[in-house]
This record gives structure tokens, sequence and C-alpha cells, in this order.
């Protein structure tokens, strides 16, 4: 599914580590690894300095692992020069990096580097947000699922191949909202009704899943979607987070915020934010 | 593959570093990616919008609606005194929301208490030169210099390491230092040695390792960011509140909405109407409701701190009494912390420890027992880990003190289960070790029986083994001691393998650490109450088990699951597990109690636990009843709790469940009584309307009742002491409501009625004896009308003073559980007549609530009405307790 998958590398740390995944999942799919790197107007010759070396490290390993991988270094403004790359080449996944400073400020309410390479890159995005150095090779993945699940095929096929890359295993979670009641309140749900309350995209995901013989477990929890998933990750010590790249409207962001943000400020892993382009 | 398993030039890889340290533009932008190595608090709404929600639950709400009504209500019709009402029920959501607030406010500082235990500043190689950095300036990758005193700034992995031994207490809660290596180990970071955590401290050594997980994402953060993050949820007893408010709140709009429209077709016009439905709604509100409950609370929580149980948040007191399943820690809970040598197994024989030392073998293990040892003699003290005091201190008293020059210790380490010295004795160097027996025996080669050293056949481990488990089926913590002469010269940085083996197995010490007396009826009260408790400890199934059966948490054939099994379950299994009516988890850590108790709540169990570690935290505040040990707890975990036992005891636990169920009981009793009076509220307004005479009773002497009168009474009912019952009936079910048909039937179609009856006949009274014929119109300042709606207002005190006395108990009689034991009865009695003199007599309580004095002769024509209540209240009682025996 994926023939070329194109990595950002600059001179801050996080865009080496995102590369690794990147480059795991070349590795995995058999696809060609474009390490992509851009010179923005006025970047100093230092800072330019270690995003090639950044570029050089990742290729030498890439090779190492048997993947197919070139280095391309460009200039511009960081999107434009991007989008032509994966245009002109042809890739199907670009796999980022986030910034601290685009995840502190409001990510879906202002225009931002990072929310702009998720809408406007025309392929697939892997937007990674790396928190923590010391689990780079996950071995434990949260896919956080919601209800009503978009692109299926393409989000399992990610998260599988992923999962396969670092020998993991996915724990699928799914955050229900608790059942109330004007006079009982909360109403507290049995194991075995949660399962009756199962979405069936949930079930066609996890089909989709076992197609790729992946080993997964799958976890219900009733409350607030963006604080469960980091609670989550937090209390079972889960290596990385594997998002969908939902938005919500204007309004529906102002009444019940964004898990996205959410768990994008609190993470305790790694994340990984996917915008699919089916 | 983890940092843990990486080799050393594969940490510097994956981490972009290098062993001269990030250069200073690097640690910049790092720092501006990864953010400062601090403590910080989980995004939350500002706290300003946290105070402003207290204004906005459905109470306050249903009370702004009050309040705004009563207002409303004043611009119509200026003379009614419902500004003064008004901004009384303002009051009363503005004490709310600041009480409430403040409860919320104090739950925070557990985040607090984290931040201290990181240090300020530390030693960082940066740019190949050793710099004194701030704490906070920490990124992932920076090389840090550790030595003995300092605490670990982030969780970093080992490069270097020269005797370093840190201590993990505040992470894990175990007390023993333990080693550090550099060797790449497989398996969980947490559980590596190659791995100094965030706020730990180093006990002595130094190292050098590469920091990989700053701040908020090291352990430590995670800890924090937890306990930051995990909320209990509602108390059983808000969710009550809660549910109690919408029905009321149904009840006074669906009978507001009712009688505007009764009185439309009786062609009242709609402003009277209106009004007259506003007197109905405020009459039904509860207003006295949450003040009083809240007073009770902490009354309730002054009882259990005389019971040695300190409680933190007041909605605790009550959730106490319907807690289900106990998670408690066994060491220093159940039983006292005090370790003692029990048995010893030496020469193929159990002996006493006061036995007399006969043999070589026997000498050597108390040798052994007396130099593999850490703890110190100090001024007439021991000092150290009871484990090793107790050790040392059966030593001392075989052997007298031991004096040996020490040249290597191997330290002991969770992981390994032992611990090696090797020591200068009389007759030449020996190692000495000492831990699990599931470690020593696969060391030894060799037993020694009376002196001698014989080779280790297959039958003689099968010995051993069997005596082991005999130990430990006595409840006793059993440690195996070896030793080995050391030919040659001493290797003073020999690594373990080198020195721990071809050893000679000496025998087995059982340590007892006996259980406090006050536990076995403590448990024993527990199962009466149909409470739960799951015992979690860090030692063997074996000892664990014999442990629960000594104090009585076994009685038939507990399941034992421990921690190696317990990681391996998935949440299915692991629930199935939680149904177990004996449950034991046996070594186990802090860092599992979190999924314990997340389990048994999601299986709508109410689940109290205990805890000392900063580990603890995030299990403490995710329980229902987080409970801290106030002598061995740290301040992390006393933070995150709702209670701290002062004197560690798990009987202390037990008596506050006692005194949270009283409570429970006597909010009911309360809330009976508070209820009842709704009723002879309500009637005169429905007289009112549909009969068109006077209004008998102002809004202001409803609130003269609601907030005023009742309260002190009410306050009293809460402070009833626990019937005997209390804790031989099961835990309240999450479906058992606080507001019963029963309740309602008997507050509402009982008492009230009769309170009606005395407020009515006492308006008439007046009325009729001031000369006023049905029909006649009084202009509400004529002072017989004043007086007249006195008298229905003291019709109310009058007979509520009979009701405190009569919701004293569903069942029993009055003079059964004695008129004159509760002292703060007669206390409120007393406050509310007073009060009640104040209204009636007073110039200033005249012209608040619109009243005029009354004769004497009027109190005495009211007072019948208090004994009918007593009276009838009586037979009904006598009446059930026929019918249906308790």
């Amino acid at each position: 599914m994926y023939r070329k998958i194109l990595t950002a590398v600059n001179e801050h740390v996080n865009s080496e580590v995102a590369a690794r995944y990147a480059k795991h999942l070349a590795r995995i799919t058999g696809a060609r690894l474009l390490i992509c790197s851009v010179r923005e107007p006025g970047q100093p010759e230092r800072s330019f300095d270690l995003a090639r070396e950044a570029a050089k490290r990742i290729q030498h390993r890439a090779r190492e692992l048997d993947i197919e991988a070139e280095t391309i270094f460009t200039g511009g403004r960081p999107l434009p020069a991007i989008s032509a790359v994966v245009r002109s080449e042809g890739v199907d996944l670009a796999v980022v990096a986030t910034r601290r400073k685009d995840v502190r400020r409001q990510f879906n309410a202002r225009s931002l580097r990072s929310r702009s390479v998720l809408l406007r890159l025309p392929c697939a995005v892997a937007l990674v947000h790396v928190v923590h150095l010391g689990r780079t090779h996950p071995s434990e993945i949260l896919v956080p699922l919601k209800e009503h699940i978009k692109d299926i095929p393409s989000r399992a096929f990610f998260t599988a191949m992923t999962a396969k890359a670092f020998g993991a295993k996915v724990h699928l979670f799914h955050v229900m909202r608790p059942l109330r009641t004007f006079f009982q309140g909360e109403v507290h749900l049995r194991p075995l009704e949660e399962e009756g309350k199962l979405a069936p995209d949930l079930s066609r995901f996890i089909n989709h899943l076992d197609g790729y013989h992946v080993e997964h477990e799958r976890h219900l929890a009733p409350g607030v979607a963006g604080k469960s998933i980091t609670i989550e990750a937090a209390s079972r010590r889960r290596d990385l987070i594997i998002m969908g790249a939902s938005e919500r409207g204007i309004i529906d962001f102002l009444l019940r915020g964004n898990p996205m943000e959410y768990v994008l400020r609190e993470t305790p892993c790694n994340l990984i934010i996917l915008k699919t382009r089916d | 593959m983890k940092i843990n398993e990486f080799t050393r030039e594969e940490v510097f890889n994956n981490l972009v570093t290098s062993p001269a340290g990030l250069d200073s533009d690097e640690a910049k932008r790092r720092l501006a990616e990864f953010g400062p190595n601090a403590i910080r608090r989980t995004h939350r709404r500002p706290l300003a919008l946290r105070f402003l929600e207290q204004f906005t639950h459905f109470l306050a709400l249903l009370l702004w609606l009050a309040a705004g009504l009563a207002f409303l209500s004043e611009y119509l019709n200026p003379a009614e005194g419902m500004l003064t009402l008004g901004l009384a029920i303002i009051g009363v959501i503005v004490i709310n929301a600041v009480f409430t607030f403040v409860q919320e406010y104090r739950a925070e500082k557990a985040l607090e208490a984290l931040k201290r235990m990181l240090p300020f500043r530390v030693t960082a190689l940066r740019n190949n030169s050793e710099l004194q950095i701030p704490a906070e300036e920490v990124v992932p990758g920076d090389v840090i210099r550790l030595s003995e005193g300092d605490k670990v700034p982030a969780d970093i992995r080992l490069i270097e390491a020269s005797g370093l031994r840190v201590n993990n207490s505040a992470l894990t809660g175990e007390s023993e230092p333990v080693g550090r290596r550099t060797d790449p180990v497989p398996g969980d970071p947490i559980n590596s040695t190659n791995i100094a955590f965030a706020g730990t401290a180093v006990v002595s050594g130094s190292g050098t390792g590469v920091a990989y997980a700053t701040g908020m994402r090291s352990e430590f953060g995670r800890i924090a960011q937890l306990t930051g993050s995990v909320s209990p949820g509602l108390s059983p007893l808000q969710k009550e509140i809660a549910r109690v408010t919408r029905v009321v709140a149904a009840i006074a709009v669906v009978m507001g909405v009712v009688f505007f429209a009764g009185g439309h077709f009786t062609g009242r016009p709609f402003w009277q109407n209106f009004l007259f439905a506003v007197g109905i709604i405020v009459a039904n509100v509860p207003e006295g409701l949450l003040p009083t409950v809240t007073l009770a609370l902490a009354m309730g929580s002054q009882r259990m701190a005389k019971r040695n149980a300190l409680i933190r948040t007041l909605t605790a007191v009550e959730t106490l009494g319907s807690v289900t399943v106990i998670c408690t820690d066994k060491t220093g809970t159940l039983t006292q912390n005090r370790m003692a040598v029990a048995k010893l197994w030496v020469d193929e024989e159990l002996v006493e420890p006061s036995a007399p030392v006969g043999s070589e073998t026997h000498r050597l293990l108390f040798t052994a027992a007396g130099l593999c040892n850490n703890a110190r003699f100090v001024d007439g003290e021991y000092r150290g880990d009871p484990t090793e005091t107790a050790l040392l201190r059966a030593s001392r008293e075989a052997l007298g003190g031991l004096d040996a020059k020490r040249f290597y210790e191997v330290p002991f380490d969770a992981e390994r289960k032992m611990m090696s010295t090797m020591n200068a004795l009389q007759h030449g160097t020996v190692v000495l070790a000492k831990g699990a027996l599931e470690r020593v025996l696969p060391l030894c080669t060799s037993i020694m029986d009376n002196g001698r050293s014989e080779p280790l056949s297959a039958e003689r481990r099968d010995d051993i083994t069997h005596a082991y488990h005999v130990l430990m089926d006595m409840g006793l913590r059993v440690l195996a001691f070896a030793c080995r002469p050391v030919t040659g010269d001493a290797a003073a940085d020999a690594a373990a393998e080198d020195i721990e083996h071809n050893l000679v197995f000496l025998g087995l010490m059982g340590l007892q650490d006996p259980p406090r007396p006050e536990v076995p009826a403590a448990i024993a009260k527990c199962r009466q109450a149909g409470v739960r408790i799951v015992m979690i400890t860090g030692d063997a199934t074996r000892t664990a088990v014999a442990i629960a059966r000594q104090i009585g948490l076994a009685t038939e054939r507990p399941v034992a699951i421990d921690g190696q099994t317990f990681s391996l379950l998935n949440d299915r299994e692991l629930k199935q597990k939680l149904g177990e009516r004996e449950l034991l988890f046996t070594r186990m850590t802090p860092k599992h109690k979190l999924r314990v108790v997340s389990m048994l709540k999601q299986q709508g169990e109410v689940v109290a636990v205990t805890g000392d570690g900063v580990n603890d935290a995030p299990a403490l505040k995710r329980a229902d009843i987080g409970i801290a040990m106030g002598l061995s707890g740290t301040d992390v975990a006393k933070e995150a709790a709702d209670m701290v036992l002062l004197d560690d005891n798990f009987a202390t636990i037990v008596n506050a469940m006692e005194e949270g169920r009283t409570v429970y009981e006597n909010i009911k009793k309360f809330i009976t009584y508070i209820f009842a009076s709704n009723i002879p509220e309500i009637v005169p307004y429905l007289a009112y309307i549909i009969f068109r005479i006077p209004l008998p009773l102002t809004i202001m002497q409803i609130l003269a009742v609601d907030l005023g009168t009742d309260m002190l009474p009410a306050l009293a009912l809460g402070s009833e002491r626990p019937t005997p019952g209390v804790m031989q009936q099961p835990p309240r079910k999450p479906t058992d409501r606080l507001i019963t048909l029963g309740l309602m039937a008997r507050a509402y179609l009982f008492l009230g009625p009769i309170e009606a009856l005395a407020c009515m006949f006492g308006f008439f009274w007046v009325l009729r004896g001031g000369g006023w014929d049905w029909g006649r119109d009084i202009s509400s300042l004529d002072p017989l009308y004043l007086q007249a709606t006195t008298a229905c207002l003291t019709a109310i005190i009058v007979t509520q003073i009979a009701n405190v006395f009569a919701c004293r108990s569903l069942r029993e009689s009055i003079f059964t559980i004695g008129i004159t034991n509760n002292r703060l009865v007669f206390l409120g009695i007393s406050v509310e007549i007073l009060l009640q003199l104040f209204i009636v007599y007073h110039p200033v309580g005249n012209a608040i609530f619109s009243t005029a004095p009354l004769p004497a002769g009027t109190w005495l024509v009211l007072a019948p009405f208090a004994v009918l209540l007593l009276a009838a209240e009586e037979t009904r009682k006598y009446l059930l307790r026929r019918t249906s025996p308790a």
C-alpha cells in the first residue's frame, strides 16, 4: 500500500526520531524511503548542517536495514517545498514531526504549520509528536478508536504495519460516553452490557487488523475521551499512541473541546496522528 | 528494544548524544522542544472557571431559580419580604460553592508534594565540561553525573557506575537501597537495574548516565500525571444528593404548575397564581439540606479523628460507610511491622532462635545473619530495615556483637532477591549470602551439617524445600543463608557471579511480623458487614496465605495471585478473579494497585485502598477512599488520600467505616425531619388558594424554619450514635436510595400532616379568638393576622421539637434508645426555642419575619399536637416492630 514514504528532517532531534518510525515502516512495507530536508530562507548554515547530518544518519541506518533510501535536499518554505516533493515523487505517506510550540497553542483553532501539514500535503500524513526518547521502539501501542471511524482500511493498515515493524502489541481503546438519566445520574454498565454497545465500525477495524495477523486486545472505558486516553497510556505504560486526525467543527470544539488537542498536550508517550487520503 | 536493552553505544545513538554531552545550542533546542524538566499540573480548566462551575450545578441552578422567582415576587408584591428570601438563598449558594471549591482545591496539593522531591541543581556534562545546571534545564540526551547524596533529576540510563546504590522508596515503596549496573538488561525499564529514576536518591557510590525522559515524561512525572488526572468521580452521597435534588425539583415544579393551573381554573388572577406557584416551589426546595449534610459530615469527621482516622475530604465520611471492598497492604497495617526471628531450620532441625548455639553450622548461620546485614546497633538501638534489624538482633542475642572487616558487598536488589558480603572472620575470609531460597539454593553445591560440609544431593534439596514450605505455612517470611570460604585474594571489585557460587547451604530463618491484636476482630466485623478484604503484599504466596489464615482473612481456600501472574492476566481474566470471595495478591509492587482499584471500580464496587509510597498516589486518588498511613506514609500519599490513619492500623479503617455507616443512617434521619416540615409549609398555601383564606404562613417564615430553627436539631440527629446492628448488615447497594418511598411516606404522609394540622389549627385558633369570620379579608399588617401567622409558625416549631425525638430512630421506641443519651438534641431544641422566642417576642424578629408576640395560652394550645405526633409515631413503630421484625 505504501510504495514511497517521505520523512522530513530538520535540525531538531524529534524530526530524527520521527524518521525512525518512517524507516521501520518502509522496512516492513518494502517502500522506498525519501529523507527530505528543506533549507528555509535565512536559515543559519550550522542549523542546516545539523539537518544534513541527521539525514545522513538516517540514510545510513536505513541502508543497514536494506531499505532503499534517498536523501532530498531542497530549499524554500517547508510546506510548499515538501508538497512539491510529494507530488513529483508520488509519495504515499509523509512522516513529519510536530514542534512543541505548535502543540502548546490551540492546534485546532489556528493556522499552524503542523495542522497545515496534515491538511495540505497531498498524501497520507503521519504527524509524530515525540515526547519520550526512551520509548522509540514501541512494544505496546495504544490505538484509541471513536464510534465512527473514517478510512478504516487505511488506518488499520498503518496500525498493523507499525505494530509489525516493531513487533508490538496493539491495544484498541474505545472511550464510551457514560450513560446518564435525569433521575439516576450516571448508569453503571456491566462488562457484558458494555460489549453490547460496541460500535460496528470498531468491529470492522478489528476485522481488518485480524487480516494482518497482528496481536491485539480491546479495552473499553467510560469517561471523557482525551483524558481517558492519556490516563490509559500513562497507567499501562504504553509506548506509542496512534490516533486518527479527526477534527471537530468550531461549535463542537467550543462546546466539547477536542480530544486530540488534549492528547497532544498531555500524552505521556510518543503520539502519531494519522491523516489518511482515501 | 527499550532503552535498558541498549548497549552503551546504542544509548548514545538512540538519544543522539555523545559521551561528551550535548553542546549548549543543542541543549537549548531540546529544552524548547521537550520543555523544562519539572512536574507541572496537567491541563485543566482555569481555577476561576472551576469556581464558577460550583454555581452552575443542578442544585445551584434550582436555588438560582428560586432566588430569581423571589426577586420577581418582590418586584410584583414588595411587602412580602421576598427580597430577603432571595438574598438568603443566594447566600446558601455562595456558602456551598466556596466550601466545595475549597475541598477540591485542597485535593490538588498532592502535586505540590511531588514537586518538592526533585533536586534544584545537578551536574551535567555539556561541551565535554562538567557544569552545575538547574535541574529544570536537564533535557533528554544530557549526560548527568551522580554521586552520593544526590537526588536523581530525570530518568537516566546509566553508562558508568561505581558501587552505585539508589533508594527507590519514593517510587516503589521499597526502603532497601538497590545496586545499579550499566550492562544491558532485558525487560521493562521500570524493573531494570541500569536505570536511575527521577526523584530517587543516590545512597552510595557514583555514576554517569544519559537522561532519556524528563519532567512529566519521567516515571515520576507519570505518577504526577496520574495523580493529577485520575478522579474518583462523585461520591455515593454526592450522587444521592444530586438525585434527591432532581426528585425534589420535579415535585416542586409539578406542584407549582398543578396549583398554578388550579388557581387559573378557579378564577384567580394570573399574578396571584404566579406568586402562589413561587411559594409552593420555594417551600418545597430544601434550602437547608446541603448545609446540614455538610455540617453532619464535618461532625462525623471529628468523631473519626478521635478514633485515629483523619478525614481529608468530607464526602469520604459517608463513602466509608458504603465501601464494599478494602484493598489493604499487609506489613504495618494488618501486622505490626515489628519483625522478629521466630524459627530456625539448621542441621535439619527446626529450632527456636533462643535455643543454645550448639554446632558450627548454627554459629555460622547467626554469623551470616549478623554480618551479611546493613542494619546497625547504635546507642543501644537497632537502626535499619525491619527485616535486617530483626536478623541483627537475633544474631547479637545468640553470639553477642560481631566485628569483622567487610571487603565487599553485592547489594540486595528486588530482582536478585539476595545479597552477599565478603568478610574477614577468625579462620579466614568468607563469602556470606542471604536471600530468597529460590535464589540462594541454586548457587549452593553443598550443605553444612553439624559443622561438616556435605554434598547437596537432590534428596537434601527436597528436605530444604520442605522445611521452607513448613516455615512459610507458619506465616513466616523465610530467608536462606549460605557461605563459602575464600581461597586466595579477596577481589575488591568482584562481580556478583564471581563470589556467589559453590556456596555451602547453612540453614533457614523464619521471620515473624506479628499481626496487630485488633485485626482479627476488625476482619470479623468486616465479614459481618459484608465487606470484602483484598490483601496486597510483597510477601511470597505461602507466607501471605498463612498470615491471612492467622488473622481470619482466609477461612476457606483463598485465591492467591502473584505479581508475575497478575501482569499476564488480561482485563477480562482479572475481572473474573476479582469476584473471588477470598483473594490475595502476593509478590506485588505498588504499581499494580491502580489496575486492581480501577477494575474493582469498573465492576461497581466501592473501593477503599491503603498506601504509603509515592507510587501509591494514583491508586489512592482513583479509589473511592484512599487511605494513607500517617506514621509510615510519604507526604505525597497523604496528600493524595481521602483519609489518613494516624496509627497505621487496619482496625481504624473498620471503626471509620462504622462511623461512615452511622453518618448515612443519620442523614436519613434528618432528611425525614427536614422533609416532614415541608408539609406544614405547603398546606397553608394550598388552603390559601383553595379556600380563599388569608395566607397562614409567609415565605420568610418558611425560611425561618428551613434555614433557622430546623438546622441545629437536624445536626443533632446527625450526631446520633451507631445503632448496634449497623455493622451487621451488608454495605449499601449503589441502587439503594437515600430517599425511599418509605421515607417519603413517613415524612409527607404521616409526620407532615400532623404538623400541618397543628399549624392550621394554631392559625385559625388565633384568628377566631380575635373575632375573624370565615370569608372576611384581613390586611397583612393587621396585628391579628400577624399573630395568627406567628401561631402557625410556632405550631411547626412545637411539633418539630417532638419530631426530633420521633426521627431519632426508624423502628425503635424513643424509650428504648434513651431519651437523654444525645445531649446535642437538647442543645438543638434549646437553640430552636430561643430562636423562636426571638422571632415571636423581639421587635427585630417581628420586623424581619412579620410576626407578633403570642400570649402564653397559645403555646399551651399547641403543645398537645407535639404529644399527638410522638404518640402516633410510637404507635407506628410498635406496629412496624410487630409486623416486620428486624
